[in-house]
């Protein structure tokens, strides 16, 4: 397989994991503080909701690299992030297209293959904590819209902890690929 | 084998590390999260932030400035006025010149506005009020003006300053971001303003007992009509005083007491519905209501006897208590209506107005020899008004009606010059009196009182207004939402001041016995017309009406030969 290529699917991964979360603290922090700010870096909902679209952009291509790399490696499971990504893509166009229905039809196509994808990153795991962390991942992910749906806004704290527990560990499993790749092949 | 430098991984593994310290100071509260936010047209957001406590942030307002010039947003200097709602009026708070200005909830002024909300007993859960932040861009002669209206909670700043529970869900920082468009908003012309040389001393009622002396901008005024074709803008210049306010008055000379022993006085007030305190400025007169409230009064009547229970010059006065009374100075705009409207730097102009005055107030009469409103009216306030109005606020102007008790060769006549003097009966201390009436016809007609109008509106109409500058006369979502805003407001003072649909008022009036021998003159005082209260006077003296009138009218059939 092409260790080089996932190498940087990890890496990339972190590092958009990293700057999504830091830009969260730092703006925060900072819009609340008496200095001078530059108004991208105000913790506005406008600004928070381009950053998320940057980091969702980042996120589609990173998997859509992972998809090629993976197909290109002759595993054809790289069709699943593939598949999520188009499926985003779509859903996110209908929505803005006011198309509701359709949408969410094609965005909760998205999210099965989103966890799809997380069983493709198991598989191709080369470490037994990674294939832990990213299992333990895929399973928040896959109870999350679950509680959503028996427990409605109510339970969104609760939502909110364990999707903050789903990223850790996805974070966690990225670097610990990372490294194994980087470090020890 | 490949393998990459080991440097790369090492800053993969820190940062998946530090990521994860930072979703987790994220995830437990410690950085503050956006909890709400509003947006005011394209001229600013609101945002507020719940968080713990951060070390050197004081819980508070934040207001910054962004100027949109072109495509590009950056933050600007600019002059930022903040003023905290009050159920009475405006309270100044905070003024800079930044790009960014800090208001603590602890500010003292802030704090002002806060504790009298919450003497008002009300729930803070029951109503949001608000602050008005106003931002003021100059760049060479020209200027651009935002209002914003904040609105928040007396509960937050509580719970913020640790004076009641704190919850997880309440805002601790509130972020105003201010739009200085100017592709958009149409610039004023800056006008230098004169400063006025001749400063007058703000300790000019320090003098009088009872009164708290301070600078109303603490206060604030009303702004008056928009509808006018004036606009009146206050500024900070003025001075006022909180305590009584006298609704009617009887004031007898030293001439009076020494020839008119024995005479009984009898000072009458029925009064019911809603008051409405004018503001009167000079040069313009009446320029709109300054403050309404719902008020009952009697009927009640204050009786005393010339000579044995008064025994020298004063006055006695029936009063509300607690009543906010202010001579503030405005800049006046004239307004003309081209298409949009345009606003003209005219000048300044003095205004006398009432700010506040408690609803169903507890009312009473008593005496004044020389420390209390009335000798304030006639001693301090006429030279006062002298100073600021250019007139004195009471002379033979001020007198609406007149009636005079002469003793002629011919016996006791009764002259009526303008106004009805009727005749009625009392019993006091066990005897018969059989009184001569001085009305003041209805208070309705003397005072122009109108129907229920609420007068709080919280500042909405200077606001307006700029609103309505700043956008030409357009319908945006900001006039939307400051229309929903103040209508939450307008409900709040609903509650305060229960509203009325009709007034029901009526008289005030002065009875007296006359005895033979009696040399009374009556003037009736209107003070309204000048102050903005609907306070009226009966001045007795024994020799000439007040103010040594040099013609009044007193028609043939309007003088009778009694005794």
């Amino acid at each position: 397989m092409a260790v080089r290529l996932l190498f940087w699917f990890y890496a990339g991964f972190v590092f958009a994991s990293f700057a999504s979360s830091l830009w969260l603290l730092l703006s925060s922090v900072l819009t609340v503080m008496p200095i001078p700010l530059p108004y991208w870096l105000l913790y506005t909902p406008g600004n928070i909701v381009t950053a998320g679209i940057i980091v969702a952009a980042l996120m589609l291509a990173l998997y859509t690299y992972l998809g090629v790399a993976l197909v290109l490696s002759k595993l054809l499971r790289g069709l699943v992030p593939i598949i999520m990504v188009i499926a985003f893509t779509i859903g996110l166009a209908l929505l803005l297209a006011k198309l509701a229905i359709p949408a969410l039809a094609a965005l909760i196509i998205a999210y099965l293959m989103l966890i799809g994808t997380y069983s493709v990153l198991i598989s191709i795991a080369t470490t037994r904590a990674s294939k832990a962390l990213w299992a333990t991942a895929t399973i928040i992910l896959t109870l999350i819209p679950l509680i959503l749906m028996a427990g409605g806004l109510a339970v969104m704290n609760y939502v909110k902890y364990m999707a903050l527990v789903e990223q850790a560990m996805a974070i966690m499993a990225s670097a610990v690929e990372a490294w194994r790749l980087g470090v020890e092949q | 084998m490949w393998s990459v430098s080991r440097a790369l991984p090492v800053v993969v593994l820190a940062l998946a590390i530090a990521s994860i310290v930072v979703l987790v100071v994220d995830g437990v509260g410690a950085s503050p999260s956006l909890i709400a936010s509003i947006h005011i047209g394209g001229f600013g957001e609101v945002d507020y932030y719940a968080s713990q406590p951060m070390p050197n942030v004081p819980p508070g307002l934040l207001v910054r400035v962004y100027l949109i010039n072109g495509s590009g947003v950056k933050p600007v200097n600019a002059f930022i006025d903040v003023y905290a709602n009050a159920p009475s009026g405006i309270v100044h708070v905070a003024m800079g010149y930044s790009s960014s200005l800090t208001v603590p909830f602890n500010n003292t002024n802030w704090q002002y506005a806060i504790n009298k909300w919450a003497s008002l007993g009300i729930p803070f859960s029951g109503y949001n009020t608000s602050m008005l932040v106003f931002i003021t861009y100059v760049k060479g002669n020209e200027s651009w003006i935002v209002p914003l209206l904040i609105p928040y909670n007396v509960g937050w700043v509580y719970r913020a300053l640790g004076k009641s529970t704190p919850s997880a869900a309440t805002p601790r920082y509130i972020v105003v971001n201010a739009y200085i468009n100017v592709n958009e908003l149409r610039p004023n012309k800056v006008v230098p303003v004169k400063l006025n040389g001749t400063v007058t001393d703000p300790q000019v009622f320090g003098t009088y007992n009872g009164y708290t002396v301070y600078n109303c901008s603490l206060s604030g005024p009303q702004p008056p009509n928009i509808y006018t074709s004036y606009v009146f803008q206050p500024t900070s210049t003025c001075l006022g005083f909180n305590g009584s306010l006298p609704i009617a008055w009887a004031t007898w000379s030293n001439g009076a007491i020494q020839s008119d022993s024995g005479l009984l006085i009898d000072l009458s007030i029925y009064f019911s519905g809603t008051i409405n305190w004018d503001a009167m400025a000079a040069g313009y007169g009446d320029i709109g209501t300054s403050y309404s409230a719902n008020e009952n009064w009697g009927p009640q009547s204050a009786e005393f006897i010339l000579g044995s229970q008064v025994t020298q010059p004063g006055s006695l006065y029936w009063y509300y208590e607690n009543a906010t009374w202010a001579i503030v100075n405005y800049e006046v705009y004239e307004v003309w209506y081209v298409d949009v409207p345009i606003m003209y730097y005219v000048g300044t102009t003095t205004v006398s107005e009432v700010l506040y005055v408690p609803p169903n107030d507890y009312y009473a009469a008593t005496f004044d020899y020389g420390n209390g409103p009335i000798s304030m009216f006639y001693n301090g306030a006429i030279t006062l008004s002298q100073q600021y109005f250019g007139y004195p606020a009471l002379n033979a102007s001020t007198v609406v009606d007149y009636a005079a008790f002469e003793y002629t060769p011919y016996g006791e006549e009764l002259w009526e010059c303008n106004g009805p003097v009727g005749n009625t009966s009392t019993v006091f201390g066990g005897v018969q009196y059989t009184l001569y009436t001085v009305t003041l016809g209805s208070v309705n007609t003397a005072y122009g009182l109108s129907s229920a109008e609420l007068g709080t509106e919280l500042g909405g109409l200077a606001f307006d207004v700029l609103v309505e500058v700043a956008t030409e006369g357009e319908a945006t979502p900001l006039i939307k939402f400051l229309n929903n805003v103040g209508s939450a407001i307008f409900d709040i003072a609903g509650l305060l001041i229960p509203p009325s649909t009709s007034t029901t008022v009526t008289e005030t009036s002065l009875g007296i016995n006359f005895t033979t021998g009696t040399n009374l003159y009556i003037s009736v005082i209107n003070a309204s017309a000048v102050y903005g209260l609907p306070t009226f006077g009966f001045i007795l003296n024994a020799t000439n009406f007040y103010g040594i009138p040099s013609s009044f009218t007193c028609k043939y059939n309007q003088w009778v030969q009694i005794g």
